[in-house]
């Protein structure tokens, strides 16, 4: 890189943090905000507590949703990672005609606007009478996180030197030896930020999971938006700092064990 | 026929759609020989090449590897080794890893397995390299490394695609040699793929030169230097002056034609298929000679210094131009005239086409 003017580096540094402060700060605003003693959120709080934390464990219904958030989030990760890496793999041996079809449909998801897929599953489940049942949840967050382990996946695949599957299978390999030996070590990156983004996705789903969740399953974003509604107290802020929370961690942790591949080091 | 063939294209031809990249060719290799498939791009030599492998299927025709037909065989019940231009090591296996996978897939005892791979990485002179990562390895390194993989499950036959390709200029030479000398010590059969006719020449006791999906000659290296079958297999081994001739006259191996260029009648040993009318004399650089007084008279265009080696770009009084390659005792430079001759004795009349 070229060395601009020590005028111009001050500059530029400060224009890339002022888009980073615009950026992160509406964000992390939330976490003083979660720390306000009074009952209405104020920035800065006039008096910091740990009340409204109190509040959250102690109602068992806000327990109950981040709860229901968490399972719904790793069920239809698990869901959307097995079936979007086979489908990933599919579309690949695909002839071209085929995989252009088939991978406009199954990123269909990601394009259509949200709110008619939420519709079309919600008059699904009701049909199928699964509306409000953790089942229908977890089905309709796995298929709007499947096109994300498809693309994540996809990426790691076209990386893939396909003369590594026909050295393996010079050598001897089956086709099963050669998928867990050479192909899945080599997508593992892939998988690893499909899964992390496809957990994100489902946790923090408003839309589909407002129309499918019943009583009995509501999700965190969705009790989160009838409270914002009803009475707009500092507890909103306190979960939307647990969910900060989650997505942190996991992304720290992708981020490690994504590092640790040696698949990703080329 | 099939006397002890190693390997043996017996009328094999592949089609994709309707280009014919090998056309029915029927090649017999012999055990322990080196034989390189040498041509252009297009030529059809990987094609041929992958065929033996097993990745792709021959449209007609037969493919025995020994006595038994490997035809519809695929790869991986071949016992073929191959060694790809891009090596294509395992990135997520380090060396010793990547030199195990045959003998793994082949449910080897660990012992066995570590004490062949230990061989195998003495072999290409890369001890106790085992533990490195892909990535940490020069190119030259990978190279001897996905040789080692490909030789230590003791495969039939051998097969390369251009292995050089990948490598720098000085490098080549030195693992042509290295090629060589291995060759020379596990003695087993290889097919060799490259479009570099020095490689071939160095390396094979057998050169097949192909065009458009045809071989167009087949034999040692001298042989084909000293007599290629047709102006096409002169212009790609080695340097050569094609000369337009008139053929008068065959006779059994010899011909008598008018080359304008040299302003002469010559006689000279004529390839298979030549026939009366217009043809090509092949005249190679290294045998036309400059003289005090006889000959042609010549003026150099161009003087190229080669190190051991001058060549000369001549233009003859008859109109015609031709190179000349040798050792001179004079200096010649752009624009020197001199006299022009050639040793009658390495003359070779070709067909045309």
């Amino acid at each position: 890189m070229t060395r601009l003017p020590f005028a111009l580096r001050c500059l530029s540094y400060a224009a890339g943090n002022l888009v980073l402060a615009f950026l992160i700060l509406p964000i992390l605003a939330v976490v003083p905000a979660s720390f306000n003693r009074s009952s209405f959120i104020r920035l800065p709080p006039e008096r910091y507590a740990m009340r409204w934390y109190e509040s959250f464990v102690n109602d068992s219904e806000w327990v109950t949703t981040l709860v229901t958030s968490l399972k719904v989030g790793v069920l239809a990760t698990i869901v959307a990672v097995i079936i979007g890496t086979m489908a990933a793999i599919g579309l690949q041996a695909m002839q071209r005609r085929w995989r252009i079809l088939m991978s406009a449909l199954l990123l269909a998801p990601l394009i259509v606007p949200v709110i008619v897929t939420a519709v079309a599953i919600y008059r699904t489940a009701i049909e199928f009478k699964l509306s409000g049942t953790l089942g229908a949840l977890v089905a309709s967050q796995a298929l709007l996180a499947l096109p994300i382990v498809v693309i994540n996946v996809g990426i790691s695949l076209r990386a893939l030197d396909p003369s590594w599957l026909r050295a393996a299978a010079g050598l001897g390999a089956g086709p099963l030896r050669i998928f867990f030996t050479v192909t899945l070590p080599n997508i593992v990156p892939g998988m690893i930020g499909g899964t992390a983004f496809a957990f994100l996705s489902s946790f923090d789903e408003v839309i589909v999971a407002s129309f499918i969740s019943g009583l009995q399953n509501k999700t965190l974003p969705v009790k989160m938006w009838e409270a914002m509604r009803l009475e707009f107290t500092p507890i909103v802020a306190v979960a939307s700092v647990f969910m900060i929370l989650v997505a942190v961690t996991l992304f720290v942790t992708a981020r490690l064990s994504g590092t640790k591949q040696p698949g990703e080091a080329r | 026929m099939t006397r002890g063939t190693a390997l043996l294209f017996d009328r094999t031809s592949k089609r994709f759609g309707d280009v014919d990249a090998v056309l029915p060719t029927t090649l017999p290799v012999e055990p322990g020989e080196f034989l390189t498939l040498l041509g252009p791009s297009g030529s059809g030599k990987t094609t041929l090449l992958n065929l033996a492998a097993g990745y792709l299927d021959p449209t007609e025709g037969r493919l025995l590897i020994g006595e038994r037909d490997v035809t519809h065989v695929p790869a991986r019940h071949r016992n073929v080794g191959m060694v790809f231009q891009n090596f294509a090591l395992f990135p997520h296996m380090n060396v010793a890893t990547n030199i195990a996978y045959g003998l793994k897939v082949r449910r080897r005892p660990s012992d066995e397995i570590a004490r062949r791979v230990a061989e195998a990485l003495a072999l290409v002179q890369l001890d106790g390299l085992g533990e490195r990562q892909i990535q940490q390895l020069s190119g030259g390194q990978q190279q001897r490394v996905a040789l080692a993989r490909a030789l230590v499950i003791e495969p039939d036959v051998l097969l390369m695609d251009e292995p050089l390709g990948a490598l720098d200029r000085q490098l080549r030479k030195a693992v042509q040699l290295e090629l060589r000398r291995l060759h020379e010590q596990h003695g087993r059969t290889t097919i060799y793929v490259t479009h570099d006719q020095e490689e071939a020449l160095v390396l094979s006791d057998r050169v097949a030169v192909m065009r458009n999906g045809r071989i167009e000659q087949i034999g040692s290296s001298t042989e084909l230097y000293a007599h290629p079958a047709n102006a096409f297999v002169a212009g790609f081994i080695g340097e050569s002056n094609l000369l337009a001739a008139t053929v008068l006259r065959v006779d059994k191996n010899e011909a008598q034609a008018d080359v304008a260029a040299l302003g002469a009648t010559i006689t000279a040993p004529a390839a298979p298929g030549l026939a009366i009318g217009p043809a090509l004399l092949l005249l190679r650089p290294e045998h036309v000679v400059l003289s005090e007084r006889d000959g042609i008279e010549a003026e150099v265009e161009q003087s190229v210094y080669l190190g051991e080696l001058v060549a000369l770009h001549l233009r003859l009084k008859t109109g015609g131009q031709i190179w000349l390659r040798r050792q001179l005792n004079q200096r010649v430079i752009r624009g020197d005239r001199v006299h022009v001759g050639w040793m009658n004795e390495y003359l070779r009349l070709l067909p045309e086409t």
